[in-house]
Formats: C-alpha cells, sequence, structure tokens
C-alpha cells in the first residue's frame, strides 16, 4: 500500500513537473521543406545578391568558395577572415565611404573580429562534412556551384543576409540520402564493384542493367552522428 | 545510500518513464537553432589555419619527470588532444593516460589567472609590476643566506636562469624536492655502476627479477619500460622472457609478472643476498658475505618459502643475461641503501653489468643537467625552517605541505618564514600558505627546455612550446618570471633579452653547432629545432665504474612484532595520481586503480586473512593510527598484499588544489613517520608502522568490478593453483 502511495506522489510530481513545462515553451509548428527560418539581424547587413548575384541583376557572380573557401578543405565551411572583405574593399574607392563598408573598416583597424550570428546551425551531434559534398557534386560531377550549395543553403545569390530556407532536420537530410541516385561513370563517379562504396547497401539494380546502376547515398546513422 | 522512504527501483521507474514522456514532448524540429551563437571568424588567419583541420605541435609532457615528447592537436587555436611524438626515443609516439590529462591541467578551471596577495585570510589581486615591486622590497636588507628556494625536479635553460637568479641574491639555499623521487636507488646505483640512472635494457633480458620497482606503473620512465617490456615479452630469440617481481603489495607490474613474491615488508636485501647464496656461483668475499643467507634463514626471516628461492635461483642461472631492479618498494626504509646495494650485488654476480645494465649518455652541458628531487632535501629545509633560518622562501613545482610526512610538522615550521613567495598553478596547500602567489603558465602555453633524467639512448633535449595562446591573459611563464627578477638584480646582463623565448632561443641558436645545426642558418635551426620538439645531441658516454663490493653491506634483523603498532605501513603509489600534484585532474580521478578499480577515493588494502582476524569486511571504515596521528578510509580486502602490512594509495585527500581533488579520499602523508634513510638522508617511506580498527560504519565501495564478475573469472577463466605448487621451471 505504501509502495503505491510512493508512486502515486512520484508521478503526480512528474506529471505536474511536464505540464508546467510544455505550457512555458509553446510548441514551434512543424517545419516543411522549404519554411524559411527566422530572420537574423547581423552586425553587418551582408549583401549576398550584390557579391554572388547574376551580373544581369547587378551581381559580380563570385564564386561561393572564393569566399567561403574552406568549404572545399574541411568539415566546416567557415567564414573568411577579415582580411580577405579588407583585401579587396580597399582598392573598391567607389563604395568606400558606404556605411557598410566604413562598419567594415572600422572593425578592421581595430583588429576585432565581426561577430556574425550562425545562420545555418545544426545541433551538435551532427556532424556535416562540406568538403565530401563539395568533391561530390562540384568536382566529381562537375554541376554548378550555386546549385550544389543552393542544395542545403538555398538561393543565397538572392539573398541579402542569410537566412535558412531548408528545413535541414534529420528527415530532410534523409530524404535526399535515400533516394536512388543513377550512378554513372561521368564526373569520376566509382561505378561497378565500387558502387556502393557509398554506402553499406547493395545497389537495388545490377551492373550494367538497362536503366544503369542506382545507388544510394550514404545512410548509415554513423554518417553524421559521429 | 538513499534513507528515504522510496525504493531505489520505484523510483527509477517513474525516472524511466518521465524520460520518455519528455523525449515525446520535445519532439519536432526544435533542435535547429538559428542566428543565437555567434560564429567568430579570423581577422587574419595564415595560410595553414582551416578551421575544422588540426595543425600539430612538438611538444614535451610535463605530468611526470619521464620527459615524453608529445605531439599536441590545435584546431582554431585551441589545444584538443596529446599524443606521443614517435621521434623521441623515450616514449617513440606512445603515451600514457596521465600525459593524456594534461589537457586537464592547462583548461582547468581552478587555475591560478591573477597574481595574488596574502590580505589576512583572503588573497588580493595585485598586478605583475607591484608584485615584483614587493618581491625586490622583501629582498632588500635580506641575506643570501636568510633566503631559500625550494623546488621541484628543474632541468635545461630553466635550471641555469634559476642558478644564475640564486647566484645574484647570493643564495645557495636550493632545496630540489619529489615526492616521490628514486633517491636512495640512485645512490646505490652510483656506486655499484658509477652512474646513478643506467640504462636498463628490459628488451635484452630473459629473467627480469624486480624487486618493488613498477617499471610498468609509475616508476622513472614507465612509457619508455613499457615498450622494452613488450619486446621482452615477444622475446629476440625465441625465448619469452620472464618476470619475478618481489614486493609486498602488488603494484602493476607485479599483476603483469609470471610470478609474484609477496616478501616481509624490508626484507628485500635479505632475499637479494638469499639468492646470490643460493645460486653458489660467486667467489672471494661475496662468498664470504652470503655465507650466513641459507635458505633456511632468509625464508624465514622474508616468508618466502624455500622452494620458491630455489626456483629463482635456478631460472637466473638458466638464462642469460638477466635484469635485477631496486624500486621503490626496497628503498623505503632506514636500511634502504642496503637494500639497494645487496639488490645490486645481485646484477654484478649474475654478470648483467655491460649487457642488461649499461651505460647512459649524458648531455654535454652539465649546467643543463637535471637537478634531481630528493626528500632529504625536505628534511634540510624543514630543518633550517624549524631553526628560523629564512626570511623569504620561493616555491615553485613543489607542494611540501601536502607531501611531507606529518611526523615533520612542516606546515608549522612554514609559518616562521617571514615571506613567502609561491609560484603555482593552483591555489594548492603550499600556495594557500603564501604570502604572495603568482599565477604560472600552463605546461601546454609555456616556453622551456628540458632534459629528462632516464636517458633511452642517445642524448637529448627536449623542447617545450606552446600548443596555443595564453588561456588566461594574466598568467605568466616560470622562465619569463625568473627574467623579470633577474633584470631587478643585474639589469645589464639581461636587457637584451625581451622575453624568456628571446632567451631560451638566442642561447640555443648560439650553440647551434654544438647542437647538430652546423649547416643550417640561425632561422632555419630554430624552425627545425622547434618543429621536431627534441633536440638529439651526440652527448657523453659515462661508462659503468662501479665493481661489485660487499664493504658495508650490513642488514639488520627484521623488526620484531610491534604490540601497539603491528601492521606495516605502505604508502603505495597510484599510476595516475602519483604523488597529488595531478589529483585535480578529472581524467585520472576517474579512471579507476587498475588493481582495486576504485575511483574517486582513497582505501586500504589488506589481505583477507588479516582483515577476518580484526573482523574487518570490505566497505568498513576503519581509523589507522600510527604514532604520528589518524587517518579513517574504506577497507578493501586484497589478496595481493602481506598479511603483516596495509596499504593506501597516495595522492588524495587534498585540502585544496579546487574542485576536483578538495575533499576526495585521505592523505597517508598525514601519518607518516620521520624515519630516514641512514646513509643517503632520504625519507624512509615504507618505515612507518600502524594499527587498524574498526570504526563502525560501512561505505559501498565505488569501484568498477563487481563482485559477481569477480566469482565468475575464478570459476571458469583461471584454474586457481597456489602458489606453491606451481613448477616455474616448467612453466617456463
Amino acid at each position: 500500500m505504501h509502495r503505491f502511495l510512493r508512486i502515486s506522489v512520484l508521478l503526480t510530481g512528474l506529471i505536474a513537473a511536464l505540464s508546467i513545462s510544455a505550457a512555458e515553451s509553446p510548441q514551434a509548428t512543424p517545419m516543411t521543406e522549404d519554411s524559411l527560418g527566422p530572420l537574423v539581424e547581423q552586425p553587418i547587413e551582408f549583401p549576398h545578391d550584390r557579391h554572388a548575384g547574376d551580373a544581369d541583376k547587378g551581381g559580380m557572380q563570385i564564386n561561393c568558395m572564393y569566399c567561403h573557401t574552406y568549404a572545399r578543405r574541411s568539415a566546416v565551411a567557415g567564414i573568411p577572415p577579415l582580411q580577405k572583405c579588407i583585401g579587396c574593399h580597399q582598392s573598391i574607392e567607389s563604395v568606400r565611404e558606404a556605411p557598410r563598408i566604413k562598419k567594415l573598416f572600422e572593425y578592421w583597424e581595430a583588429k576585432k573580429a565581426v561577430p556574425w550570428k550562425k545562420v545555418h546551425d545544426l545541433p551538435d551531434f551532427v556532424r556535416f562534412n562540406h568538403e565530401r559534398h563539395i568533391k561530390r557534386f562540384i568536382e566529381q560531377q562537375n554541376r554548378p556551384f550555386q546549385e550544389a550549395c543552393g542544395y542545403c543553403h538555398g538561393n543565397v545569390k538572392e539573398m541579402t543576409v542569410a537566412r535558412r530556407s531548408k528545413a535541414l532536420s534529420m528527415g530532410w537530410c534523409a530524404s535526399c540520402h535515400q533516394k536512388d541516385h543513377l550512378v554513372t561513370a561521368e564526373g569520376g563517379t566509382p561505378v561497378g564493384g565500387q558502387a556502393y562504396w557509398y554506402t553499406f547497401y547493395k545497389p537495388d539494380t545490377a551492373v550494367g542493367s538497362a536503366e544503369g546502376l542506382k545507388a544510394k547515398g550514404p545512410n548509415d546513422c554513423w554518417q553524421c552522428h559521429k | 545510500m538513499m534513507d528515504s522512504g522510496f525504493d531505489r527501483r520505484d523510483f527509477l521507474k517513474v525516472m524511466g518513464w518521465g524520460g520518455a514522456a519528455a523525449a515525446l514532448s520535445g519532439c519536432g524540429n526544435t533542435s535547429i537553432e538559428n542566428g543565437k551563437e555567434t560564429v567568430v571568424s579570423y581577422v587574419e588567419a595564415a595560410d595553414y589555419v582551416i578551421p575544422g583541420i588540426g595543425v600539430y605541435y612538438n611538444s614535451t609532457c610535463a605530468q611526470c619527470d619521464a620527459g615524453c615528447s608529445i605531439n599536441g592537436r590545435v584546431r582554431e587555436g585551441r589545444v584538443l588532444k596529446l599524443e606521443g611524438n614517435p621521434a623521441s626515443a623515450i616514449n617513440r609516439g606512445r603515451m600514457c593516460g596521465l600525459g593524456q590529462a594534461g589537457v586537464q591541467h592547462h583548461y582547468n578551471p581552478d587555475r591560478l589567472r591573477e597574481p595574488l596577495l596574502r590580505n589576512g585570510d583572503k588573497g588580493e589581486i595585485i598586478t605583475w609590476e607591484k608584485a615584483y615591486a614587493l618581491i625586490a622590497e622583501k629582498l632588500k636588507g635580506v641575506s643570501g643566506e636568510e633566503i631559500a628556494f625550494l623546488s621541484g625536479g628543474v632541468s635545461g635553460h630553466l635550471k641555469v636562469l634559476l642558478g644564475n637568479y640564486l647566484a645574484s641574491l647570493g643564495c645557495k639555499n636550493h632545496f630540489v624536492y619529489e615526492a616521490l623521487a628514486p633517491g636512495v636507488v640512485r645512490a646505490a646505483n652510483k656506486k655499484a655502476y658509477g652512474v646513478e640512472m643506467p640504462r636498463y635494457n628490459i628488451s635484452k633480458a630473459k629473467v627480469v627479477l624486480s624487486f618493488g620497482a613498477d617499471f610498468l606503473g609509475a616508476w622513472v620512465s614507465p612509457v619508455h619500460f613499457s615498450q622494452q617490456y613488450a619486446q621482452f615479452r615477444r622475446s629476440v630469440d625465441g625465448q619469452r622472457g620472464v618476470l619475478i617481481q618481489v614486493e609486498p603489495k602488488m603494484t602493476l607490474t607485479g599483476a603483469n609478472a609470471d610470478r609474484w613474491v609477496p616478501i616481509r615488508p624490508g626484507t628485500e636485501g635479505v632475499l637479494a643476498l638469499g639468492i646470490i647464496n643460493a645460486l653458489g656461483t660467486s667467489t672471494g668475499e661475496i662468498a664470504a658475505a652470503v655465507k650466513g643467507y641459507d635458505r633456511a634463514r632468509v625464508s624465514k626471516e622474508t616468508g618466502v618459502p624455500p622452494g620458491q628461492i630455489d626456483k629463482i635461483a635456478a631460472i637466473l642461472k638458466l638464462r642469460s643475461p638477466s635484469l635485477v631492479l631496486a624500486g621503490g618498494a626496497a628503498e623505503g626504509y632506514a636500511h634502504g641503501s642496503q637494500n639497494a646495494a645487496a639488490i645490486n650485488l645481485l646484477n654484478h654476480v649474475l654478470g648483467n653489468i655491460g649487457k642488461t645494465v649499461e651505460a647512459t649518455a649524458a648531455v654535454p652541458f652539465p649546467q643543463m643537467a637535471p637537478a634531481k628531487g630528493n626528500t632529504a632535501a625536505l628534511k634540510s629545509l624543514n630543518d633550517g625552517l624549524a631553526a628560523g633560518k629564512y626570511k623569504v622562501l620561493f616555491n615553485y613545482a613543489a607542494n611540501p605541505v601536502f607531501t611531507a610526512p606529518g611526523a615533520l610538522k612542516f606546515k608549522d615550521n612554514l609559518a616562521k618564514v617571514g615571506f613567502k613567495v609561491a609560484f603555482a598553478h593552483y591555489l594548492d596547500e603550499t600556495a594557500l600558505h603564501a604570502d604572495l602567489v603568482l599565477p604560472l603558465d600552463s605546461a601546454l602555453e609555456d616556453w622551456g627546455t628540458l632534459v629528462p633524467e632516464y636517458m633511452a639512448e642517445g642524448a637529448q633535449i627536449n623542447i617545450q612550446q606552446p600548443l596555443m595562446e595564453n588561456l588566461h591573459p594574466n598568467t605568466r611563464g616560470i622562465g619569463d618570471i625568473l627574467l623579470a627578477l633577474l633584470k631587478q638584480r643585474r639589469p645589464e646582463e639581461y636587457k637584451n633579452y625581451e622575453d624568456y623565448y628571446a632567451y631560451l632561443r638566442t642561447a640555443l641558436v648560439q650553440n647551434k653547432t654544438a647542437f647538430g645545426g652546423h649547416a643550417v642558418d640561425d632561422e632555419t635551426f630554430w624552425n627545425e629545432t622547434l618543429t621536431k620538439g627534441i633536440v638529439k645531441l651526440p652527448g657523453t658516454t659515462a661508462a659503468l665504474s662501479g665493481r661489485a663490493g660487499v664493504a658495508g653491506l650490513k642488514l639488520p634483523a627484521p623488526v620484531e612484532n610491534d604490540e601497539q603498532y603491528p601492521l606495516q605501513f605502505i604508502p603505495s603509489v597510484n599510476i595516475s595520481l602519483r604523488d597529488g600534484r595531478n589529483s585535480n585532474q578529472p581524467w585520472l580521478q576517474e579512471s579507476p586503480d587498475p588493481l582495486t578499480t576504485i575511483v574517486w577515493d582513497s582505501w586500504m588494502e589488506i589481505h583477507p586473512k588479516k582483515a577476518a582476524e580484526l573482523g574487518i569486511v570490505e566497505g568498513d571504515i576503519v581509523e589507522v593510527t600510527s604514532r604520528v596521528g589518524s587517518i579513517k578510509t574504506q577497507a578493501y580486502l586484497f589478496p595481493g598484499i602481506h598479511p603483516d602490512a596495509i596499504s593506501i594509495p597516495i595522492g588524495q585527500g587534498h585540502e585544496a588544489m579546487g574542485r576536483y581533488a578538495k575533499g576526495y579520499g585521505v592523505n597517508p602523508f598525514q601519518i607518516m613517520d620521520a624515519v630516514f634513510d641512514r646513509e643517503t638522508g632520504e625519507l624512509a617511506m615504507h618505515e612507518t608502522r600502524v594499527r587498524v580498527s574498526k570504526t563502525g560504519q560501512r561505505v559501498i565501495i565505488v569501484k568498477d568490478e563487481s563482485a559477481a564478475g569477480a566469482k565468475q573469472i575464478r570459476e571458469k577463466i583461471a584454474a586457481r593453483v597456489s602458489t606453491d605448487n606451481v613448477d616455474l621451471s616448467k612453466e617456463v
């Protein structure tokens, strides 16, 4: 009898605690594939459209990886060092007096890093590797870099300050990694016995069949959860 | 223990359901954060800096005195992981758990960050300028005789600087103190072999007979010896090496031995002479000296069965070369020197000199050779303190308030010093009593050169360099501090050195020819030196010159049964906590002791037979009383200890030093008698006698091993054979 009472006391307390926490944190509406992240205020409103946008819209068509240079060499894309901004802007007299550029030079002269806010932030237990995606889509398959980066980052060339435009949830990542992709010899993609090198699962279609060989992207747990 | 009415099982059940419910309600896409964290980029980045990719730097491990070279992974300006540097002959790319925890020394939340000046019971934050001015002021009018400098083992350019500073003060009182130094063995080696630390070639030996030398755990250079041991076990010519360990309390090495011989504490020398007698190969004065040590007498005094003595002698005769080691358990007595001498004599008799006991190389700069710490220094310092001889005391890398035996009353004597300066990483027990505490850079932030005491191959100087920028802006390297203090005394001589880095660089570059850099320019030489982390030198080889002598060899009869204090107290050395300087590193606290698997606490090891006699069961809180004092800890029944001894590991029982050290376990130094080796004056650590009494309390010991697991292992894996029924010659 006492035991029953004790359990009820514990359970009551637990339910009370849960209902309080539920009341305090209203459930966010579930995201769809293309639901936008919140607008993030940055110390300098960096115009991605001006730098990376198409020429007919007044953009400079700079390669994403000119600034985010670490993406092809490391797991993280990195924010460019301030030195890189200054490297160009010290010789662009036309915008030297623009408020954003003035602010940029203020940071430079004080030798202080710009405290950018993270826009695409994954939980700490997820390891996303930029280098591997770039190797696959840009170096092997020769896809346009803005398309490849855009799979996850959206159409950055039309944004000013970057805004998350993909869900970046596990289901969203897996929706691509679980698909059967056509494996071809073009772009250096491994074929034949090497086709499922990317995954533990054997490809659905046999090598040399009419439809071509299909294989899934790497979708083992440990690929992201190391 | 839970004393409340809630059943543990019920509690866990409810918590389990609660966890599941919490997990369900937390589902959704809420884990992605946007715009919350700041991502700080570099202002200017070097070409080799890529976020997410590590850069590696070589340096030297400072966790113990072995001098292993390390290779640290640095990412985004933070050191993350240490591994061994393969280029070093000492550790050849390997590293021990103690070394791995070096990052926890560096990132320790309890590190001192600002210079502190005593104001009553509190430390007041002051500036470095004020601290230096204060030292200059306090030294004014004080003669060199009245100044004492206490330090741990120092070597390399730091030793040179320190020597110069003391010379500038006219001070000759440099006390080099290490609580766990093999001081007696060094002295005995000097006599027997002509060098303090010869090179022990474990890998070439076919039998290793070790008298309490825990060379796999905590003795001299364990990482190096472990690799040698691996080769010794693999064997060179098809004969797997045999290890026999003689000691009253089983160490990690003892646990790995083919034969572990428990011996009555303090009678190691008697057994050594008994083995020489049993070998029967010696002649002349040695034969005469061991004549009285026949099997019956030796067996009676040491407690080792006669059959065992014969077996040991037989295998030593059968296989040559062998190697005999004298270690911590043999030297810790008032007749420790005699024990060590008798054991070293065995190496002579067996003809191991020049084969497994070899000449060692020394660095050709004697001023850089290590000033080896010992415990005799503690006694002379303590005597001086007690007599009120010193007005100013400097302290660096030693914590005598924690490690001095209780009988010395070091803490009280320390109070007699007018002005005490401590250079410290943490507010440890000694720093707590200082008047001025100066915060040091961690070993991963500092510059330095280190000359290891035990040279594995040719001579080498290890380079210590920062793996990252200072974590706390107001700490300083010990070299920088000494340089600043030297500038007060000899401004002309040192004005050209902006900092210790400049001093080191100049000192090494000036002598680059001697360091093998004659063909390259200064810049290249310096960069290569830092890249390698080691300077290998031709070195001078000190030939072994000692000879087998029995002059003065006199072993006392074993102690009579002491009614009041019937048990011998063995302060054991844990492989990761050592003398307690690393106890505030939680990785070390949580890594189980290899033999008992106990974590985060002290314990008293007692033989099950003795425990049954005293009515003690595992977990009983017992009071261990010596002539000096008493401590209380949990009892652990351990068959690997002589029934007439008990053992408590040292390193725990801190009263200061931060959240991970303070308040865990007990400090066995507190009950230690101040008995000293008659020849060398070294502290005889094993000479304390104690009695054990129950307090009536009992706890559940926190440990990794389980009763059920141990039972299974006994029943299913290893057949139990009584030690005496094993025929050693057949096993070989």
